[in-house]
């Protein structure tokens, strides 16, 4: 399909960052009559199980669309969005048809009202992104952050993207601006429309199962619990399958095997926010482990290299301080 | 009604609760077909070798895993299919959590829990974690995948919602902004006054989907061989200071409420 997507242009994209997010879509945060331009980034890293699609041979394989008619290959530039009406007509949607839906929309999450964050039901959370101010200056990005941060609120507002409308709650994390995309109500099933029986709590049964809660109830979350298993299985498999060189592959082009979120940029989260936001901001993964840009690997390698070397200074500096002195007796 | 979608047993200590699965989402996307510009025949994907442009036969076609840019790992389906976890209707739950311990950003896609048989238990046990105000870690097989998920209730009912992994959500620290990019307390008093202005219930019936409405209406109207005028664009008001910004919108706020 042809390409709709709009990405940031102030962010740079270094190569194979070790912990890349995509940049979506850039535009404004309307806080009353306040702007804040900003960049949009997935604040969900990929899990590590995306695979290559290869031949028995290695050679990196690619999708191509073919004319179902002609049987002949296609570029994307011979490709139309078509619809199916009921009747079996078919209409096509051009690029220009998408954009006169809602002009407006595609450039402004104006942020409409304000709520308790408590009060959305976590069915309503579909994807969250984080917002790095694309301006020239931050403050009214921070004053957003602040306000929500001390006042446990969401700004609720909506906002058009790759041809979607996305309902969204702006939150504030860590001093860090989130967008979490919400479902519209309509596209949420309730107990009525899946005709389940209504609820009829029996009083004794209820406190035996408060009782078995409270026997497995903890006061901490142990992330290990919600670990990969199915990506460490992976990379063990992969450790074994690599010692053989028949199995292991050099070659560029590689792409992966589901085309989802492909088009967009691939961006370091931490560099960004770096350079944007603030320039000591720290990035880790929930299990708290080892910060997760490429950036931070570099400064941490720095980091080791220069104590190493001042180590070794003082080391030699005492010494020969200890050798001054012993010469001195 | 939308048909249960997987059965599966709630693990709770000794306690075993046969459920339905059901999808709690109800998709409402308008969905397009890829055409061939010339003739509006469908478009077909071939998987191809890239550097010859030629058809791989799907039995030829292997998955690879990356280790950089350049360099894969090749896996056989054998050894793809010792990947697959052991079938099993449990739902084993590990433990109960306050509800504010897991941020949204973990919450992927929604499931309710329907019951299945015997209602007494299901109805029970969601009556009793909403007295609790807790949350449940689980974990399960289903189609030949793990997931983890948060077990929850809501009106009376059991949700089951699938959670992203834990190396995939972000965490921040040490974001300070610098003195001059720092709200005045004055700007943040006003922030404040303005969010008060605007505040209030999570009313979700409120917001429609106006781009969707507005995308079936061009449709149809393409349909009928029609025109549709594109919507006309906002002109955003000139920025000025953060504090008159605000001082303005609060006033603007207020002028909307009276009306």
């Amino acid at each position: 399909m042809p390409s709709r997507q709009r990405t940031s242009k102030a962010v740079a994209a270094p190569e194979a960052a070790a912990a890349p997010v995509r940049s979506f879509w850039s535009g404004t945060i309307t806080f009353g009559l306040v702007s804040i331009p900003v960049d949009l980034l997935s604040a969900v890293r990929p899990r590590q199980t995306a695979m290559k699609l290869v031949d028995k041979e290695g050679h990196p394989l690619g999708r191509r669309y073919y004319c179902s008619k002609e049987d002949k290959k296609l570029d994307n530039d011979d490709l139309v969005r078509g619809y199916e009406t009921e009747s079996g007509q078919i209409i096509e949607i051009t690029d220009e048809d998408l954009e006169s839906v809602a002009p407006e929309m595609s450039s402004d999450i104006e942020l409409r009202s304000f709520v308790p964050l408590e009060q959305i039901p976590p069915l309503y959370f579909q994807k969250p992104y984080f917002l790095a101010p694309a301006g020239k200056s931050a403050k009214a990005y921070h004053l957003l952050a602040a306000t929500m941060e001390r006042t446990g609120r969401a700004g609720i507002g909506s906002f058009v993207m790759r041809g979607h409308e996305y309902l969204v709650a702006i939150v504030s994390d860590h001093g860090v601006l989130r967008a979490d995309t919400l479902r519209y109500t309509d596209e949420l099933r309730t107990p009525e429309s899946l005709e389940l029986p209504k609820p009829k709590p029996a009083a004794k049964k209820v406190s035996r199962f408060e009782k078995a809660i409270e026997d497995l109830t903890r006061r901490e979350l142990d992330v290990t619990e919600l670990a990969d298993e199915e990506a460490a299985a992976l990379a063990k498999l992969v450790e074994a399958r690599r010692k053989d060189a028949d199995n292991v592959v050099h070659t560029s082009g590689l792409e992966d095997e589901d085309a989802e979120g492909e088009g967009a940029k691939v961006i370091d989260l931490m560099a960004v926010l770096r350079k944007s936001l603030s320039k000591n901001a720290v990035v880790t993964n929930a299990e708290g482990a080892a910060p997760i840009s490429l950036a931070e690997h570099r400064a941490r390698k720095h980091a080791r290299k220069t104590t190493a070397k001042k180590r070794a200074k003082t080391r030699t500096a005492s010494r020969t301080a200890g050798r001054k002195k012993r010469a001195s007796r | 009604m939308a048909r249960a979608i997987w059965k599966g047993k709630l693990e709770l200590g000794s306690h075993e609760i046969d459920v339905k699965m059901y999808s709690a989402v109800e998709d409402r996307t308008v969905h397009f077909r890829m055409l061939h510009k010339k003739d509006d025949a469908a478009v077909e994907q071939h998987i191809v070798r890239k550097d010859t442009g030629k058809d791989v036969a799907k039995e030829d076609i292997r998955k690879a895993f990356a280790l950089d840019k350049t360099t894969a790992v090749i896996l056989q389906p054998e050894d793809l299919a010792s990947l697959v976890p052991p079938e099993s209707r449990e739902i084993q739950i590990l433990r109960f959590v306050a509800p504010d311990v897991l941020g949204d950003q973990w919450f992927d896609r929604p499931y309710y829990l329907g019951p299945d048989a015997d209602d007494g238990d299901y109805f029970a046990l969601a009556a009793a974690l909403e007295r609790k105000h807790v949350i449940g870690i689980a974990r399960w097989v289903m189609r030949k995948k793990r997931y983890v998920g948060a077990l929850s209730a809501l009106t009376g009912y059991l949700t089951l919602s699938t959670l992203r992994r834990a190396d995939q959500v972000l965490s921040f620290s040490r974001v300070e902004p610098v003195k001059s990019e720092t709200p005045h307390p004055n700007e943040l008093k006003l922030a404040e006054q303005f969010v008060a202005s605007i505040t209030g219930d999570f009313e979700p019936e409120q917001w429609q989907n106006e781009y969707r409405q507005r995308l079936c209406k061009l449709i149809e109207a393409k349909a009928r061989g029609e025109k549709i005028e594109p919507a006309p664009t906002k002109r955003r008001a000139r920025q000025a200071s953060l504090a008159d910004s605000l001082r303005a919108s609060i006033a603007a706020a207020k002028e909307k409420k009276v009306a």
